[in-house]
Order: structure tokens, then C-alpha cells, then sequence
């Protein structure tokens, strides 16, 4: 038996201390430190500090004419002449490495030999304005030899076989476009088909989709004088663009300082990109000696970042005549475009989701993720869940109808409760914290479901209602991806403030909130008293990335073991003032006082000045690390997550039969998330969520034409929902199975938030028009034909 | 007006035009090809607007500007000569928070905060219009303009109280008090 380490120990204990108290600050509706600033508009994010610059430069990419194309040579030399354009910077100026790849190194930052997409950057023109590089980069000559273009992953892959076709190699030098192979095998699924009652199966498609948030990709960099560069980056990991930046300018990582300021959305779509940006800044800055910035476009934003990655995906489930479930079977494709980005962890949470939060006796999954010359896939809320959720919550919705069966009884009779091994074998025991049953009951009780499943069951007339529900799990953190640790500072100042930092960032849902939160209940101090640095490189130790509905969960856990450490000196001082044992100590700032005798009394300042004259450091770090993960590759069994957050989603939705227009009525969101500590950050979480999944299930995807070039690369084409498309109603309801190693037992909900709803909308569309719907965004164009091969419709 | 070869333009000379911004008079130079979002930013310090798209479909940049809304992205500084422009920075006086920053505030609308300063734009118009806007009204005022973090039935809320407090006659509100 491994022994269990004292910073986990720490949380156990806050969180057994805690169990059933009442809460100061944890769970109530504070307002985030910065809502003033941002509502003032005085909150300064990237590119607005340029405001504060003088004689910097811009930096242009100059990115590839054809999708795929073997590049036989570059000329800039009459760009180089352009007046206003200082210099341009081709792959062999790359004083490091070439390489942002970020699990596989197969992606240069300037393409030398070959473009594999349309977004491929062939040099960077830096110049004194951004109206003289994009002029100066029509003087640039550039000679392609054009390769045939695959835009299709079937055309790599066979879906049924999963075996790779003969077809022209996008990434010859791996000498396979394959990238990554995750099974699951449990069972015997064979023998449990034949001997079920019933068996559905299916093909599913879900698109790419665009994160578009609204602040586009940037990066300003400074020269320093030791040949290391000084960075503000809209990023969500810091400390990866510090990795990046430091190789490919070929310095080391203490040369490179990265600083996040307010960030306008990321939904982890603001991970490698920002490496790549990180890197062009970097690289002008330090070959022009002058302050660089590169700022995206939207259209760059659209086609140069990664995107979610689409499925196709062939399902099979097989029951008994009651419902029980015998076999889930899946061989599930993702396109991951033309570099892996963080593919090969987006196919492997995809494979660890692939069967839903249900219990199976057998199954078989395979997951392949391929290359195609599409602008590339990589990290996107939901991480692989969303694409998975959307199969596997309409093969129930199949298997209910031919049971005859409500879709709710039969997600009842198998889903995952305490006791349960998921389909990897992993025991589920209170100290997880399962509330999926819970979840649903809430959510069902909540819609009326079981009343208007059955009124909206039998409808005529062009108007029709349809209720859905989806369920989803999702394994916390980042599992068996990489070493998954974080880490968190506090400091109290002489005056008393104190000053938070930790390496997380906040994308705009306001996780760090909760980690002040979580510090500000531990200490006995308001959540005013804090100050929220942004991240810096230079000031606070690495706290892995914000990514995984981490933050709160690993943050936290580090922030619960720094405040908790800090309150113990406090104590200690405070009862050397007081005189009554460290036990006893409430601090409620500004007052401290002993609990058995409150008239025994002093102030909060008095504590820390004291603790300054008698030599007790008031400042703290606190490390988590989450204990690791299990995955046997062969069988994908194991134990892949230290816990899981639990979903269920109603969706009412009206559907106009002669338009094929949706229109979400009603949206329940009911998860359990082990302890809601930010409580206005969960609510945003799970509305934002719903209505991003909302587009994701109607109306958004990323079209390639057949030359790979993106047909919609702004958002008056690439739709995204706005005020008319949000449903009239979003409920957020709550369960609060606490996870023991958890910061009070609260999970992760970033992620989460988006996984399920697309299907639950999906489920209540077809519930409403009797189609089978297959495939996402369910567009009125679906809608109408699917109606009309059904003969649902005369026309 | 005459026109000018682009190669040309960088020796064109800049032109002097005039903008009462937030209540007060600047003469700036520009370019003839300047947008009137980056002299709002980068001239005049004003980075409240923010750029989303450059094209007129996020609403980011939203300013009102003769009494319009506006996206100052599509807007070339020079078309701006003479006008009344109001941005996020004027919405209120230093020290103060008005009824939308503070039902903003209070329906606990705030994310990344990227497009509020557009929406409370879009917000500030369609009051100046009526106090008593319908929900169709409202979605129409604000459908210019993108959250992507998904804020928009916290912003339905918003509208309906700022409207209230502005009835009452509570405009603004002390922003130390707000804090508190």
C-alpha cells in the first residue's frame, strides 16, 4: 500500500471537518474580485496594453495558398525591399527547435518543406504596421508543387474495418496518418449480442466546432537584455508558452516570462495556439530587438487554431427484453486535421467516455484519431465527451424505443450508482461521490417529464414539442495524460490584504474565484481582503495547465493545503495573544477571538503585526498532486480518473415541421459536481454551457471545400448562437455527492457543462417529429429532409 | 474626394479631424484609412471597445456615436469628423456606476467580460429609447452582439432592472459602495 501523502491527507481532513457545516463563503453568490473592471470596460486584456507601448512591431503570417503542397521554395527578397517591413523570418532564422507540436513533435511553427493545411505558416513579415506586412505579403513568391487534397477521414480510415486505405500520406515521415489506437475490452460482446433480446445500432457524425471566443489570439513580447523575452499572452498555460517559447528561441525556460492577463474566452482553444504566438512574437522581438505583437484576425483565429475534433462513429448496444444492458460495441473515428495537437488525449478521453455512465457487462471500443488536411483538431470543452455523449445517448434513445421502454426507466435500470465498476473496472465508492441517480431524479422531477413525454407524444399540426434527456460522466482532471499537479501561494501583507497567486488562469468563468473562496472560509477571511495577481512565470511556480475542469478540483486542493498551513500559524499567534489553546482560535476578520470565551478578543491586523515581530512567516505555498491514474492499453481497463462529475439534461424543445426550425424551449442542467464552491461560477458554467452545446447541436460546424479551405471563416457565417437563439429558460439544479479528495468535495464542471446537451436536444427533436436524427448541428435543413424521407411531411 | 494611390498614402498628409468623445472635444490625426476603433483605442487611450472581429458581427467594438450604435471597426475615423461619441468609459463619471453596469453587477452576469463593453452599448441605446422595453425588444437591441460565454439570461434580467433603477431616478451609484 502506497502511503497516502500529507497533502491529501490535508484534504481529506477539511473536507471530513466540514462535511454538513454551514458555509461563509463557499457556495454563496459573491460577486468575482474583478466585475467592477470588466463592467467599466477597464479590465486590460492582451492587446490592449498596447496602449501603454511605443516603437513596437507587428508581426504577419503569412500562411500557405494551398491546403497540401510541397513548398520547392520561398522569395521575399522585394517584401524584404517593401518600405515599412523590417524583416522576414522563414524556418532556417529559428535560432531553437522548429517544432509547437504539442503531444507529438510534428508540427513546425514555419513550415519548411510541406503544408498540410490551409492555416500553415510559410514566414513571418514584421513591420512597422499591420497595413504594410499584409501588402508586402503579395510580393512574397512562393513555389508549391500541390498534393491531393484529403478533407474526408474516411478516406484514410474504413470505419467498419478501422484499417487505414491506400491514400497519398499527409505526414509520410510517420509513414502512417493514423495517430492513436485506444481499446476497451471487456466481456465476451460476441456471445452477449447473440443472446440479446434486443440490439440497436447506429452511425454517428458530429462536426468540427469552432471555440470562437470573442477575443481573438494575442501576444506581445519584449526583448530582454539577457536574450530571453518578456510576454503578455492570452493563454491558458502559461507555462506551456514558456516551454515552447524557450525552445524553439533555444534558451532556457528561466529566460522566458510569461504574463496572462484578463483573457477573453479560451474554452481550450487558447492552448497550443498560444505557443504558436508566443513563438512568432518571441522570435521578432528578439531578431528586430524591439516589442512585437501578433494579434489574430478572426479569420486567422478561424483557420490557424485548433477545433473540435469531428467523429464518425458506428455503435452497437444489445439488451435484455427488460433493459438490462449486455454490450456496448463502438469503432469511433476523429478527425484530428493536419497536426495532432492534443489529439491523441482527446481520442483517449473519448475512449474512457465511449460507453456513457452506465453499467455493461461486455464491451468492445476502438478509437482511432486520423491526419486529413483540415484546419487541426485539439483541446475543446468537453475534450472527446460531447462526441461520444452525442452516440451514446441516442443509441439509448433507440434502444428505449424498441424496448418501448421511457427513456428515463431505462437510463434508470443501468446507470453507474456507488458500489458499480464503470466499463474499466473501476470500483465507484462513497469517497468518489456518485450522484448520477440523484441528478436525474432532480432534473426529472424538475421538467414534469414523465406528464409531457407522454401529452407531447401524440401531437398534429405544424408546432411540435419534444423532450429529451442525455446523461454524461466525465473523469476529472487529466488522468493518465500526464503528471497532473498544481499549486497555489498566499500571502499575507503587513496591512493585512493578502495577495493570491497560482500559475491557473481564468478564461472568464472566474475559477480562480473559487480558489479565493476556498482560502477565505479556511482562514476566517472575506473574500474582499484578496487581491487575484494574474499569472506570472516569474512569480509563481508551475500549477500545470488550465485545462480539465481543473482548477477547482486540483487548485483547490492546493489552495485548501496553503490556507490550511497558514491558519495553523495564525492559531498559533492569535493563542499567544489570546491565551486560550490554538483550538479554540475563530478568526472572523478584522475580528479574532477564542470561541469558548469571545470577550477574549483581538484584530485581525493585531495577528499579522504580531506574527511579523515574532519571526512566523505569513506566507505559504500549497502543492497537490492527484494520485495517479491506471490504463492497460490493451484492454482499457483500469482506473483512468480520480472521480467523475455526473450529469442529466432535459431539453423541451418546438420544432416547425414545414421549416424544419428548432427552437429550445427549456433547458434542465442538473450535475453533480461534489460540492458547488463558486456558486456563481457553476450557474455561468452550466448556462454558458448549455448554450454553447445548444450551437453545437443546431447550428455550428466548420466547412472545408474540397481544397481544404474553409468556407466559413467568420462568425457571419459560422453561426454561434446569440440572444434570439438562446432557450427561453435555463435551470441549473444541483447535487452535492461530495468527492473526499476534493477540496470540499467539490469536482470539476467546465467541462461538463457542454458534454450532454447536445444530445439531450437531439433526443427531443426526434421525440417531437418521430425522425431518427443521427447526425449534428441539426440544422433545418436535416430537420426538413429527415421529415420528408420519413414521410412525415407531404409536400 | 480625391483619391489617393496607396502607395502614396503614407506621404498623404494625416488629416485633423474632431471628436467629442465621453464629453470631451480632441482634435487627432489620422490616416485616411484609419478606423475609428483603433483612434478610440490606441489614440486616445479609450480600450473599452474591443476588437472582435473587424467586420461588424460580434459587437465588441459597439460605440454610440451620434446617438447610434454603432461597430467602430466598420467606421473610418475620418467619417467621424464632428461626431458625439459615447464609449463604455463614459458611461458613468469616475467614482460612479450606472443603473446597467450596476443590474449587470447584480444579475451576475460577468465572464470574461470581453463584450460587455459592447453590449452595455447596445444597452444604453435601446434605454435611451424606452424604459419600458419588451422582451422582443430587448433580444432585438442586443442581437448584434456575441457572448460566447453564454450570459444572455443574465442580460435579459439586466435590462429590466437597469430600466427600474433609471425610473426611480437612481442613474448612477457610488462605485466604493458597490464594491462593498
Amino acid at each position: 500500500m502506497v502511503e497516502v501523502p500529507e497533502y491529501v491527507k490535508i484534504v481529506e481532513e477539511i473536507f471530513d471537518r466540514y462535511k454538513g457545516k454551514e458555509f461563509l463563503y463557499i457556495g454563496r453568490h459573491i460577486q468575482r474580485w474583478d466585475a467592477v473592471e470588466k463592467i467599466k470596460g477597464k479590465a486590460l486584456f492582451t492587446a490592449d496594453f498596447l496602449k501603454y507601448y511605443r516603437n513596437f512591431v507587428w508581426v504577419h503570417s503569412v500562411r500557405t495558398r494551398y491546403a497540401h503542397a510541397r513548398i520547392k521554395g520561398i522569395d521575399y527578397s522585394e517584401a524584404l525591399k517593401y518600405p515599412g517591413v523590417l524583416r522576414v523570418i522563414t524556418a532556417k532564422d529559428i535560432p531553437g527547435v522548429n517544432d509547437v507540436g504539442y503531444v507529438i513533435p510534428d508540427q513546425p511553427l514555419l513550415v519548411e518543406s510541406k503544408a498540410r493545411f490551409i492555416g500553415d505558416i510559410l514566414a513571418l513579415i514584421v513591420a512597422e504596421d499591420p497595413y504594410v506586412a499584409r501588402e508586402a505579403e503579395e510580393l512574397i513568391r512562393v513555389n508549391y508543387e500541390k498534393l491531393p487534397v484529403i478533407t474526408d477521414p474516411l478516406q484514410v480510415i474504413d470505419l467498419r474495418t478501422l484499417e487505414e486505405k491506400e491514400h497519398p500520406l499527409i505526414h509520410e515521415e510517420r509513414g502512417s496518418d493514423i495517430i492513436t489506437h485506444f481499446k476497451i475490452r471487456k466481456g465476451d460482446v460476441e456471445k452477449a449480442v447473440k443472446d440479446a433480446d434486443v440490439v440497436v445500432e447506429g452511425e454517428y457524425e458530429t462536426p468540427f466546432q469552432e471555440h470562437a471566443y470573442l477575443e481573438p489570439e494575442a501576444t506581445i513580447a519584449t526583448p530582454e537584455p539577457d536574450g530571453g523575452v518578456t510576454l503578455i499572452s492570452s493563454t491558458q498555460c502559461p507555462f506551456d508558452v514558456r516551454k515552447i517559447v524557450a525552445k524553439v528561441l533555444g534558451v532556457t525556460q528561466n529566460k522566458v516570462r510569461v504574463i496572462v492577463p484578463a483573457v477573453g474566452g479560451g474554452f481550450g482553444g487558447k492552448e497550443d495556439v498560444a505557443d504558436e504566438l508566443g513563438a512568432k512574437a518571441a522570435l521578432a522581438a528578439v531578431l528586430t530587438g524591439r516589442p512585437a505583437v501578433a494579434i489574430h484576425t478572426r479569420e486567422e483565429s478561424m483557420i490557424g487554431h485548433s477545433k473540435r475534433h469531428p467523429m464518425k462513429a458506428w455503435y452497437r448496444h444489445a439488451a435484455t427484453r427488460d433493459g438490462k444492458l449486455l454490450a456496448v460495441e463502438a469503432n469511433i473515428v476523429l478527425d484530428t486535421g493536419a497536426y495532432a495537437s492534443l489529439g491523441p488525449f482527446v481520442a483517449w478521453r473519448a475512449t474512457v467516455h465511449s460507453t456513457g455512465p452506465y453499467r455493461t457487462e461486455s464491451a468492445r471500443v476502438d478509437t482511432k484519431a486520423v491526419y486529413t488536411n483540415n484546419v487541426y483538431a485539439g483541446a475543446f470543452r468537453g475534450f472527446g465527451g460531447p462526441q461520444t455523449a452525442f452516440a451514446v445517448e441516442r443509441q439509448m434513445d433507440l434502444l428505449a424505443e424498441e424496448l418501448g421502454m421511457d427513456p428515463v426507466d431505462l437510463r434508470l435500470k443501468n446507470i453507474l450508482r456507488e458500489g458499480d465498476r464503470t466499463v474499466h473496472g473501476q470500483l465507484l465508492t462513497a469517497e468518489h461521490g456518485v450522484g448520477l441517480e440523484e441528478a436525474l431524479r432532480k432534473a426529472v422531477e424538475a421538467a414534469k417529464w414523465y406528464e409531457k413525454r407522454k401529452a407531447y407524444s401524440s401531437q398534429t399540426g405544424v408546432l411540435r414539442k419534444g423532450i429529451g434527456v442525455a446523461l454524461m460522466y466525465h473523469g476529472n482532471s487529466i488522468g493518465v495524460e500526464g503528471a497532473d499537479y498544481s499549486s497555489a501561494t498566499l500571502i499575507v501583507n503587513r496591512d493585512g490584504s493578502i495577495t493570491f497567486r497560482t500559475g491557473l488562469m481564468d478564461m472568464g468563468q472566474g475559477a480562480l474565484w473559487g480558489l479565493v473562496l476556498i482560502a477565505a472560509e479556511i482562514l476566517g477571511v472575506p473574500p474582499q481582503y484578496f487581491k487575484v495577481e494574474y499569472p506570472d512565470t516569474a512569480s509563481t511556480p508551475d500549477a500545470g495547465p488550465t485545462v480539465a475542469s481543473r482548477s477547482t478540483v486540483m487548485g483547490g486542493a492546493a489552495t485548501v493545503n496553503a490556507a490550511y498551513k497558514l491558519r495553523q500559524r495564525l492559531n498559533y499567534v492569535a493563542s499567544k495573544i489570546l491565551g486560550c489553546p490554538e483550538s479554540e482560535i475563530e478568526i472572523k476578520a478584522p475580528d479574532v477571538y477564542c470561541r469558548s470565551d469571545p470577550s477574549k478578543k483581538t484584530k485581525w491586523m493585531e495577528v499579522v503585526e504580531q506574527s511579523f515581530w515574532l519571526g512566523i512567516p505569513l506566507q505559504e505555498f500549497g502543492y497537490f498532486r492527484a494520485p495517479p491514474a491506471e490504463w492497460n492499453e490493451e484492454t482499457g481497463q483500469g482506473a483512468p480518473y480520480v472521480t467523475y462529475t455526473f450529469g442529466a439534461i432535459i431539453a423541451e424543445v418546438t420544432v416547425d415541421t414545414e421549416t424544419g426550425g428548432v427552437k429550445v424551449d427549456r433547458i434542465i442542467t442538473s450535475y453533480d459536481i461534489g460540492k458547488v464552491i463558486n456558486r456563481v461560477g457553476a450557474e455561468l458554467h452550466s448556462e454558458g454551457g448549455a448554450i454553447q452545446g445548444l450551437g453545437y447541436a443546431l447550428m455550428e460546424e466548420i466547412v472545408h471545400d474540397s481544397e481544404g479551405r474553409v468556407k466559413n471563416p467568420n462568425l457571419s457565417t459560422y453561426y454561434v448562437p446569440t440572444i434570439y437563439d438562446a432557450p427561453d429558460e435555463i435551470v441549473s439544479l444541483w447535487v452535492e455527492a461530495g468527492y473526499r479528495r476534493g477540496p470540499f468535495g467539490a469536482k470539476g464542471l467546465g467541462e461538463p457543462s457542454i458534454n450532454a446537451i447536445a444530445p439531450a436536444i437531439v433526443n427531443a427533436v426526434s421525440h417531437a417529429t418521430g425522425v431518427r436524427y443521427n447526425s449534428i448541428p441539426l440544422t433545418p435543413e436535416k430537420v426538413f429532409l429527415g421529415l420528408k424521407k420519413a414521410g412525415k411531411i407531404r409536400l | 474626394m480625391e483619391i489617393v494611390p496607396r502607395e502614396e498614402w503614407d506621404n498623404y498628409p494625416d488629416i485633423e479631424i474632431k471628436l467629442n468623445v465621453n464629453g470631451k472635444d480632441y482634435k487627432v490625426k489620422v490616416k485616411p484609412y484609419e478606423r475609428l476603433l483603433d483612434v478610440l483605442r490606441y489614440k486616445l487611450g479609450l480600450t473599452g471597445p474591443k476588437e472582435g472581429c473587424g467586420r461588424g458581427e460580434c459587437g465588441a467594438c459597439s460605440v454610440i456615436m451620434d446617438g447610434k450604435v454603432v461597430p467602430s471597426c466598420l467606421v473610418l475615423a475620418v467619417r467621424a469628423d464632428g461626431s458625439k461619441i459615447l464609449t463604455v468609459e463614459g458611461l458613468a463619471p469616475e467614482g460612479k456606476i450606472h443603473a446597467i453596469q450596476k443590474a449587470l453587477l447584480d444579475t451576475f452576469a460577468v465572464q470574461c467580460g470581453y463584450c460587455f463593453p459592447g453590449f452595455e452599448m447596445a444597452i444604453k441605446a435601446l434605454l435611451d429609447r424606452t424604459l419600458d422595453p419588451t422582451d422582443e425588444e430587448i433580444k432585438e437591441a442586443l442581437s448584434g452582439n456575441i457572448c460566447r460565454c453564454g450570459s444572455y439570461k443574465r442580460f435579459m434580467k439586466a435590462v429590466k432592472l437597469a430600466a427600474k433603477y433609471i425610473k426611480e431616478g437612481k442613474v448612477y451609484f457610488d462605485e466604493e459602495e458597490v464594491r462593498r
